[in-house]
């Protein structure tokens, strides 16, 4: 039971990481991504590839990889979100699905990627490394997982708490009328949430890449749960983002727990639990706001 | 017919030819056929997706989980079955084609729920839903799916290889005319109207709720007839092609072909259909053209490939209208209510939170009386009018028309007793010209099932020619003709108005609540409303105006009646209600 909590939350930190990404997205531009899971494959590879290419240690390849993340979500919100968001909400949703098909089959034709799932070095020792907590054994990773999804979150309530520039961003979602106004460049406030957002997706590939590998086809999975996270947990709370995330992952590994449920049934289960869950409770299950605003 | 349905009727000919002269092409050659027939059966299911995002503007990101369903029905049910093989196909793709849009109204019920992107994630968790039980059922053969699906055969014909081809586009295109049917009938409009304005549409008496499950059904059925087709085609069927990646490239499919209509979701199935047969050693860079290609079409030209075609085109020739007589004094007896008065509101209040916006108002109107509501802004009229014609709950109280009590009623229910609508700021259909905006107002006295639409049965014909003859009339009552094919985004303001108010009448409601008509209209348009009011209420009709150009007020209305935050304060005669001391207070304020 333990075990499958630590589990579950492990994979959850992925999930909430996207959660939270298309939570920043959402609150700047009103633009939900559907690459973002996508995004999270993309940012394990990139730290597969210096690696590989470079033999960086974990903690390099970790920054390297959230850096390039927030390069490519500023290419990404130049590009495809801005160009696409003159045509309306249907047709960004649309540009958002388009960059899900560019990554999902580009990312096999780049030398050294391919197709196929890769393992990632882990952070400290090796992947299967694992410790005594009680009577049940954790993967060390997974420990480094869950502290290094802290780190973030602490990071990001720094940054948009207590910097200047982050008030500005948040100013500039809440209010862009009024933001423009008092000379905050919301333009660059957008654009800067996206880089951000896509750092945060890259940065959770690469902290869970060890224990799930890197690569391969599961990117719009992880966008839907990371998707239903930010609803579960209420689309406009970051904590809430954060904690319907790591719940959707529990949930999922508690049902790949229950005997007689197949590896495989675990996702349609959980999908339609949370379809049936929003159906019943369109404002989430922390209150604030309604999935079927727009 | 609005244009862009005129430009799809005369292009399907033209790719009908395309298709033929294709299929002669691809007589020597079975790759060519083979993506001929890919393109086919992805057409099918994107003539339906394309209906539902391009006339009905919803979207939906589950659309293989019914293709899924077509596919799994027929690979599961012919190789169980021992029917003959003229029979086996056919019954087993009635029967999925029958489940997916069983499947198809329980999304479409699910989908009221949702708006923009949150439609587009709950969709695309059905189609995940559907993928999952694809590959986990053992009876649809888990993750290796089943094979040795039996070609269809009528008679000496197998429909396999080359024949397919035409099998496949005959299914193709038959589905493309009735869906040209369907769009130019009743349901076609009611679609319209819904895409441009949901509140506007349901206030004529389209129960949009309805038309949007409609299109989800529909869109399923088309999407598991394609299924159905594949499955027979391919002989085998894998869980693994029938993901959420299919459901992307039809989505892809709509998007570059164009959305809304047949001739774009046909030329963006060909498109795509053709470049996954021949393109495969491109495997993977293909799909990457495909979703830079998408990104270009959504940002640079919204309307697809079709959009382009038609802007080349140019606008179609319209066909003559038959010219009507000068008619303007021509007025319609407007059949009377059974029973009861027009309108009874008893001890109604609406409250927002701890605001009270109406509070505890009652009153009842007479028959063929003109009413004028009137108070300060914010006290409450137009909620008010919400309350009346159902949009909003209202928090307490009833409210009777013509003796029935419609308190909660959807807006669509209280309009089809015959109560007619306008608003505050002329909810016209901005894409349709003023004669579209007309017959959509007559929307409620067409009598025609979808069935009949769907085969353009005269009955159609005949409610679509009522339609437009009465909606002709009604222009040339209110002497708006000149203005038939504008735009309605092009209106002047003040003929805005009148449109406004000539589309509530089309269909000769006996009620009609007309909200600040008089609003930024001119002198000479202001006597022009004037006039079409009092002959309405002439013609039998009974009237509740709210207005706030008091000449106009005093100088028409049977009865006054004075709402001053949320309270009604005076009620009488406009002579009255003028000098009555706390209605002066109301607007003037006290000296003291």
């Amino acid at each position: 039971m333990f075990q499958l909590l630590v589990a579950g939350l492990t994979v959850g930190s992925s999930y909430a990481l996207v959660a939270l990404g298309i939570h920043i997205v959402l609150r700047a531009t009103r633009i939900v991504n559907f690459a973002q899971g996508e995004f999270t494959i993309i940012g394990g590879l990139l730290a597969l590839t210096l690696v590989q290419l470079f033999h960086a240690n974990s903690w390099f390849a970790l920054a390297g990889a959230t850096i390039a993340g927030f390069v490519l979500g500023l290419i990404f919100e130049r590009l495809v979100l801005r160009p696409a968001a003159r045509s309306g909400e249907m047709a960004v949703t649309i540009a958002t699905l388009g960059t899900v098909f560019i990554l999902l089959y580009g990312h096999a034709l780049i030398p050294g990627w391919g197709s196929l799932p890769q393992p990632l070095p882990a952070f400290s020792g090796d992947a299967a490394d694992a410790i005594a907590l009680g009577s049940v054994s954790v993967q060390v990773q997974s420990l480094w997982v869950l502290g290094l999804l802290f780190a973030a979150l602490a990071a990001l309530y720094v940054f948009f708490e207590r910097t200047y520039f982050g008030k500005a961003i948040r100013a500039a979602a809440n209010n862009p009328t009024g933001a423009k106004l008092v000379g905050i460049d919301v333009t660059t406030a957008r654009a800067v949430s996206v880089g951000l957002s896509i750092a945060l997706a890259a940065y959770g590939g690469t902290i869970i890449g060890p224990i799930t590998l890197v690569g391969g086809a599961g990117g719009t999975a992880i966008a839907i749960k990371g998707f239903v996270g930010a609803i579960v947990g209420g689309l406009e709370s970051p904590a809430g983002c954060v904690a319907g995330g790591l719940l959707v992952g529990v949930t999922e590994k508690l049902i790949q727990g229950l005997p007689g449920v197949s590896y495989g049934l675990s996702d349609p289960i959980v999908y339609s639990l949370l379809l049936v869950g929003l159906l019943l409770r369109p404002q989430g299950l922390f209150g604030l706001p309604s999935a079927v605003r727009d | 017919m609005s244009a862009r349905l005129r430009a799809d009727t005369r292009t399907l000919p033209v790719l009908a030819l395309i298709v033929v002269a294709f299929g002669v092409l691809a007589a020597g050659n079975p790759t060519l056929a083979q993506a001929g027939t890919y393109a086919a059966i992805f057409a099918l299911a994107a003539i339906g997706l394309s209906l539902l995002m391009g006339n009905v503007n919803q979207i939906s990101l589950g659309q293989a989980g019914f293709f899924g369903i077509g596919a799994y029905a027929v690979a599961a049910l012919t190789t169980a079955w021992n029917l003959p093989p003229w029979l086996s196909w056919p019954l087993a793709a009635l029967i999925g084609i029958v489940t997916a849009t069983l499947v198809g109204l329980g999304l479409g019920f699910i989908a009221l729920r949702f708006r923009g992107h949150y439609l587009a994630m709950a969709t695309l968790t059905f189609g995940l839903i559907c993928a999952g039980i694809f590959h986990e059922a053992k009876f649809l053969g888990g993750a290796i799916g089943i094979e040795d699906i039996p070609y269809p055969r009528f008679g000496a014909l197998t429909i396999s290889g080359y024949p397919a081809y035409w099998f496949a586009w005959i299914l193709a295109l038959a589905t493309a005319l009735l869906t040209l049917n369907l769009l130019r009938g009743r349901s076609g409009r009611a679609f319209e109207a819904i895409r441009n304005d949901e509140l506007a549409a349901e206030v004529l008496g389209v129960p949009t709720r309805r038309y949007k499950i409609l299109g989800f059904a529909y869109a399923g059925a088309l999407a598991g007839l394609g299924g159905a087709v594949y499955a027979a085609f391919l002989g085998i069927v894998v869980p693994d092609a029938i993901g959420v990646q299919l459901s992307i490239s039809l989505l892809l499919m709509v998007v570059l072909g164009g959305s809304g209509g047949v001739s774009g979701a046909l030329i963006g199935a060909a498109l795509i259909g053709f470049l996954d047969i021949t393109g495969h050693q491109f495997e993977n860079t293909r799909e990457v053209v495909y979703g830079l290609l998408v990104i270009l079409v959504v940002s640079a030209a919204p309307g697809g490939a079709f959009g382009l075609i038609r802007a080349r085109l140019g606008a179609a020739p319209r066909a003559p209208q038959p010219a009507l007589p000068a008619t303007r004094s021509v007025t319609r007896t407007i059949p009377a209510p059974a029973g009861g008065a027009p309108l009874a509101v008893s001890h109604l209040t609406t409250r927002f939170g701890g605001l009270v916006a109406v509070n505890d108002v009652s009153f009842e109107l007479t028959r063929g009386t003109l009413t004028a509501l009137i108070g300060p802004n914010g006290a409450g009229k137009t909620t008010l009018f919400n309350a009346i014609s159902g949009i909003g709950n209202l928090s307490e109280g009833r409210v009777t028309i013509a003796g029935i009590d419609v308190t909660g009623w959807q807006p669509h229910r209280v309009a089809a007793l015959g109560v007619g609508r306008t608003f505050q700021n002329a909810r016209l259909f901005g894409e349709m010209t003023v004669l579209e905006n007309v017959v959509a107002g007559a929307f409620r006295t067409e009598r025609t099932s979808f069935g009949a639409d769907l085969f353009a049965l005269p009955s159609a014909r005949h409610a679509e020619r009522a339609a437009g003859d009465r909606a002709r009339h009604t222009l040339a009552r209110l002497g708006l003709e000149p203005l038939a094919s504008t735009l309605a985004k092009d209106l002047a303001f003040g003929d805005r108005r009148r449109v406004e108010l000539a589309r509530a009448t089309a269909s000769d409601p006996w009620l009609l609540l007309v909200d600040e008509p008089a609003a930024g209209l001119n002198a000479g348009e202001r006597a022009a409303l004037t006039t079409d009011l009092l002959s309405l209420r002439d013609a039998g009709m009974t009237l509740l105006l709210i207005e706030h150009d008091m000449r106009l007020v005093m100088s028409i209305s049977d009865r006054v009646m004075v709402l001053k935050f949320g309270t009604l304060i005076a009620d009488g005669a406009a002579d009255t209600v003028r000098d009555d001391p706390a209605v002066v207070a109301a607007y003037l304020g006290t000296a003291n």
